[in-house]
């Protein structure tokens, strides 16, 4: 069967970010308490491999690196209809940046789904925003990628034509597997949960590793494996008026413009 | 670090036509080096002669690595990342900076990979540390909190930066060096292979360059309130910037989005009527030279950073501004 690999990223539940803060002394980001859900764009590329598994009989593998408490939300993925999942989940592993991520990421794939045909990715994650990983999964495996994907179609399940959003023009690409693809919302509409996909997904298999069972090589993961540091982390300076006008809209509006007027503004 | 000279940048071009955000970056890098004695190198792929890439040394460039070839036209990032590899393997330059546009997101983290090196996404500065190594600054945490990212170790240092960040340079008369480049690739390195180009039909949107630019937010409440926005943008002959919910709620297009994921602006003036004031917002307004505020709600954080705020709903203040403004600037 061919096989499509999906990199699944729990973040913290946007919904709930007024409730982070950063330790001050440490500038660690605090998020306890916050629940984790699956980066919302991983879902668009997982429904991706959910179909070609409808249409084409592929199975879906989801892979993820993240702490251990997070096997609550891979278990969405597999009720989603995924058909196993494998997290990566260490503490050697903690601190990556995204270069020391898609080492890992691609380690995982290597040894657990090493003839995989697309390897899916959100072009984006919520909370990290870089859309560095998925370049950089593919590079370690040594295939092509294409991000900022708007459109992936098929006849044969085999060769894909797929729209590459550049926003002032698009690309179409045509090619067959192995290739890493990420991908934009525009891409389509991902299927939601269902009971009985919840109790399925209970009994499908979904093992955490660690990094000593991913061949890896130790100076290329975690923080020591990252080449960038944040050096540190500072408030946007504010030098601003801040002069607060109150009133009715006639009164305001005339003061207001009074006041632009003022500073050379009109 | 030992050996490694010059401040590169990669200039991204579309159908032939050089966009500004490599312009902006050629502007930067130019600072950067002559701060620190070294040249400004221009990375130019395409199907170019060598006329186009003597433009860049006006906009700051020393010398333009110029690879030419049919092939190079459209982007293709196998082939992209193979040539910009060698000539930095090559030519060892301090940093490399890309945009942060779609095709500098597809690019410079897979060249940052072969290169073994660190990149810092979505930069909103540049700048040197005490130590001279080069200061990437992040909007982390949702904007909240700047986060200065370094790469102390690595070599080249490289940073994809939000268009818009810096501004270009006027081109002035300045001599430069072209150094043509070998362009060798095989067939392997154009896949997958492109099979359409759709340029997309150009709305002409003015918003990085305009001096006035009237912002509106979820709190505008509905389409025909957006025209408010767009009758004083006309007014003050401005452009019309919106926040993320008020283009999800499809009263804006895309393009107009303004912030951590959209535009970087830096306007004379800048009013925003119906937005809270998230970071993910504000860091891409901050540069305005001056900032009014109008929301309903005194609590609003956006009241926190701006110059005047008015206390107020929109759908009432904007029409009363629209009439004073009207009357000030003699108009009907
Ligand atoms: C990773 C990430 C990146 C993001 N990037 C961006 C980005 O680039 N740009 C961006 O804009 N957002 C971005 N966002 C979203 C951002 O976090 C905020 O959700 C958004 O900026 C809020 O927009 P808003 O102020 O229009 O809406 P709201 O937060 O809903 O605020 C509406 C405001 O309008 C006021 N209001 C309501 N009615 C009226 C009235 N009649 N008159 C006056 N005031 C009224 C309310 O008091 C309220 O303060 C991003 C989010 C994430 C997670
Ligand atoms: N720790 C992770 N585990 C699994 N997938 C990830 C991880 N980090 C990033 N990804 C994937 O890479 C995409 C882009 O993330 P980013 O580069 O952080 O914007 C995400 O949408 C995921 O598909």
């Amino acid at each position: 069967m061919p096989e499509a690999v999906v990199c699944v990223k729990p973040i913290p539940d946007p919904k709930h970010w007024d409730r982070l803060s950063l330790d001050p002394k440490t500038g660690v980001l605090r998020r306890e308490g916050i629940p984790t859900v699956i980066n919302p764009l991983d879902k668009h590329a997982l429904e991706i491999a959910l179909q070609l598994k409808d249409n084409f009989g592929w199975d879906a593998t989801v892979v993820s690196m993240a702490p251990p408490e997070t096997t609550q939300t891979l278990r969405e993925a597999l009720a989603m209809g995924a058909d196993r999942a494998f997290l990566a989940s260490d503490r050697q592993l903690a601190g990556a940046d995204t270069l020391a991520t898609a080492y890992t990421l691609a380690g995982l794939i290597k040894k657990k789904a090493p003839h995989f045909q697309l390897v899916l990715c959100g072009n984006m994650s919520l909370d990290g925003s870089t859309s560095q990983v998925a370049p950089q999964i593919a590079h370690y495996l040594g295939v092509p990628h294409i991000t900022h994907v708007s459109k992936v179609q098929t006849q044969d399940g085999s060769t894909f034509q797929v729209t590459m959003d550049l926003k002032l023009a698009q690309l179409v690409l045509e090619g067959q597997g192995p290739m890493v693809l990420a991908v934009t919302k525009e891409v389509n509409l991902p299927r939601l949960v269902n009971i009985m996909g919840i109790l399925a997904a209970e009994k499908k298999p979904l093992e955490v590793l660690s990094a000593s069972d991913l061949d890896l090589d130790p100076s290329k993961v975690g923080q020591e494996g990252s080449p960038t540091r944040v050096r540190n982390l500072f408030m946007p300076e504010i030098k601003r008026r801040r002069e607060i006008l109150k009133g009715e809209p006639e009164e305001v509006a005339e003061e207001l413009v009074n006041r632009l007027h003022q500073v050379g503004m009109l | 670090m030992e050996g490694y000279k010059g401040f590169w940048v990669f200039i991204e071009q579309l159908q032939g036509r050089i966009s500004d955000v490599g312009l902006e970056l050629l502007a930067k890098a130019r600072e950067l080096a002559d701060a620190t004695n070294t040249y400004v190198g221009a990375l130019l792929l395409g199907d170019f002669a060598e006329d186009k890439a003597k433009e860049l040394f006006g906009y700051g460039a020393d010398k333009v690595f110029l690879f030419s070839h049919p092939h190079l036209q459209i982007y293709h990032s196998l082939a992209y990342t193979k040539l910009i590899c060698q000539a930095v393997k090559a030519e060892k330059p301090e940093a490399l900076f890309m945009g942060a546009t779609p095709l500098g997101a597809d690019l410079a983290p897979r060249v940052a990979a072969r290169l073994e090196t660190g990149l810092s996404a979505h930069c909103v500065d540049l700048r040197l540390g005490e130590d001279g190594v080069l200061e990437q600054i992040v909007p982390g945490f949702g904007g909240a909190m700047m986060a200065v990212i370094v790469c102390p170790e690595k070599r080249p240092q490289m940073a994809t930066v939000m268009p818009g960040v810096f501004p270009k340079l006027e081109p002035q008369e300045r001599q430069g060096e072209v150094v043509p480049m070998e362009v060798a690739l095989e067939e392997a390195d154009l896949k997958p292979k492109v099979v359409e180009f759709k340029a997309k039909e150009q709305k002409t949107v003015a918003l990085e360059g305009a001096s006035v630019v009237i912002c509106g937010g979820y709190g505008m409440g509905s389409k025909e309130n957006w025209q408010l926005l767009e009758e004083m943008a006309k007014l003050l002959g401005g452009a019309v910037g919106a926040t993320r919910p008020a283009v999800d709620e499809g009263w804006a297009p895309e393009e107009v989005m303004i912030g951590q994921s959209g535009k970087i602006v830096h306007p004379k003036l800048y009013i925003g009527a119906g937005i809270s004031g998230v970071m993910h917002h504000v860091v891409g307004v901050q540069d305005s030279e001056i900032i009014v505020v109008i929301n309903k709600d005194p609590n609003a954080p956006f009241f926190e950073v701006c110059d005047f705020g008015v206390v107020g709903d929109a759908t009432q203040v904007l029409p009363a501004l629209i009439e004073k403004l009207k009357e000030r600037l003699q108009v009907d």
